[in-house]
């Protein structure tokens, strides 16, 4: 039992996260406010979905620290202001233009930065392109997966700020998965959570 | 007590609902704030697509209290944890042919005002962003608009047996849905904080 990931019960977390396609992803749920009760060390991962209210993860900053601290990962999807409850983030909002797509030719400018990593066996540039909704100042040997058109990271992964990994991204899959919504998010998590269980639900390398 | 706005997400409550807050008849709460003892004491409640539905439906008892006592409940969003007998989980649509998503005014609802469903089909010219599926018509509902062919209740208005009416809208906020864009949002906002307060007793048929 290795992943865990946060129910914060809006409809689309239930969708993503209890629906028949991804359910078997996720070894428990939790609800936020059941984190301070949650010995985080028997979990590989700690997965916090889109649009997770930031203050209902506040009051467990300094446990998810900890628990980087002695080697977790946590993975945080986008619209779930990471950057108040998880350390090292640098994050800038930028306007959404939801109707690229209707320009013939249109590139939304998402472009995969690393593209030897292994999250990339699962997946190709046109699935992670939907829209955007802000980008990330990393810090110095983080591990820039995909940028945005002006070449600003926007999915990353953090191993420097703590002893743990961080997997970051301002992208919202699970939101419009969720809604039914948007079939590159789809496309997206079919990809996404096999890599997940593959590459970072394995026995913590550093304890 | 006023209709309760149950404020879900992080940031801002949406600012339409700002004249029915400022006109005494919302009163605009987050969530966490909230036990159930409020949400029996309330008048209405409005809820939106962020709400945590594990949450609301611990208070099924009383939110009934609420609707027994003639309290008018708007949900928007998908059903996925019933919250009064009679509810049933959300059915996303199969087909998704343009014909799918034609809406049709099937009766006419105060909360509308002179707005047409069918207007709010597309926006920019693309479908689907009004309801992608519906939450079943409970017994004894009255479907509002028809999505597709078979014009599945995607929204639907339902007075209770015991008391109270419930306004189901299977898609985002419907005050989100104005066919104006963001300037007929506020008056879209004030008619569903109308109709959560009791105004338009009976709709008609």
């Amino acid at each position: 039992m290795s992943i865990l990931a946060i129910n914060p019960g809006a409809y689309y977390h239930l969708e993503s996260l209890e629906g028949q396609r991804y359910a078997h992803y996720f070894d428990k749920l939790v609800r936020p406010e059941e984190l301070g009760d949650i010995d985080l060390s028997s979990f590989d991962v700690v997965l916090v979905p889109c649009r997770t209210p930031a203050d209902r993860m506040l009051p467990h900053a300094n446990k998810l620290k900890a628990y980087l601290d002695q080697g977790g990962t946590v993975i945080a999807t986008g619209e779930s202001d990471q950057h108040l409850w998880l350390p090292g983030i640098r994050f800038t909002p930028q306007p959404t233009n939801w109707w690229w797509w209707l320009t013939p030719g249109a590139d939304l400018g998402v472009r995969i930065a690393a593209p030897e990593h292994s999250l990339f066996q699962h997946l190709g540039q046109g699935d992670l392109s939907w829209h955007l909704h802000g980008w990330f100042n990393t810090p110095a040997g983080a591990e820039v997966l995909a940028v945005n058109g002006a070449g600003r990271p926007i999915l990353y992964i953090d191993e420097v700020t703590t002893r743990g990994r961080m997997v970051i991204t301002s992208l919202d899959p699970f939101f419009h998965h969720g809604s039914h919504f948007m079939p590159a998010t789809t496309r997206f998590l079919d990809g996404f959570l096999p890599w997940m269980r593959e590459a970072l639900d394995i026995q913590k390398e550093i304890a | 007590m006023s209709v309760l706005f149950i404020h879900s997400h992080f940031g801002p409550p949406p600012a339409c609902f700002n004249a029915a807050v400022e006109a005494g008849l919302v009163t605009i709460m987050r969530e966490s704030t909230l036990d159930g003892g409020m949400l029996a004491a309330a008048t209405g409640i409005i809820t939106t697509t962020h709400l945590d539905q594990v949450w609301f439906a611990r208070y099924q008892a009383e939110t009934a209290h609420m609707l027994e006592r003639g309290g008018r409940l708007f949900f928007n969003g998908h059903i996925l944890r019933p919250f009064a007998e009679g509810l049933e989980n959300y059915r996303p649509m199969l087909s998704k042919r343009l014909a799918d998503f034609r809406l049709t005014q099937v009766n006419p609802h105060p909360v509308f005002g002179d707005l047409d469903p069918a207007d709010m089909m597309t926006r920019k010219g693309v479908a689907g962003f009004y309801g992608r599926g519906h939450n079943p018509l409970p017994r004894g509902a009255r479907v509002v608009t028809g999505l597709g062919p078979l014009r599945l209740p995607v929204d639907w208005e339902w007075e209770l047996p015991g008391g109270g009416v419930i306004f189901s809208h299977a898609g985002n906020d419907l005050w989100g849905q104005a066919p104006e864009g963001e300037a007929g949002t506020p008056d879209f906002a004030m008619r569903i904080a109308r109709w959560a307060a009791g105004e338009w007793v009976k709709v008609a048929a």
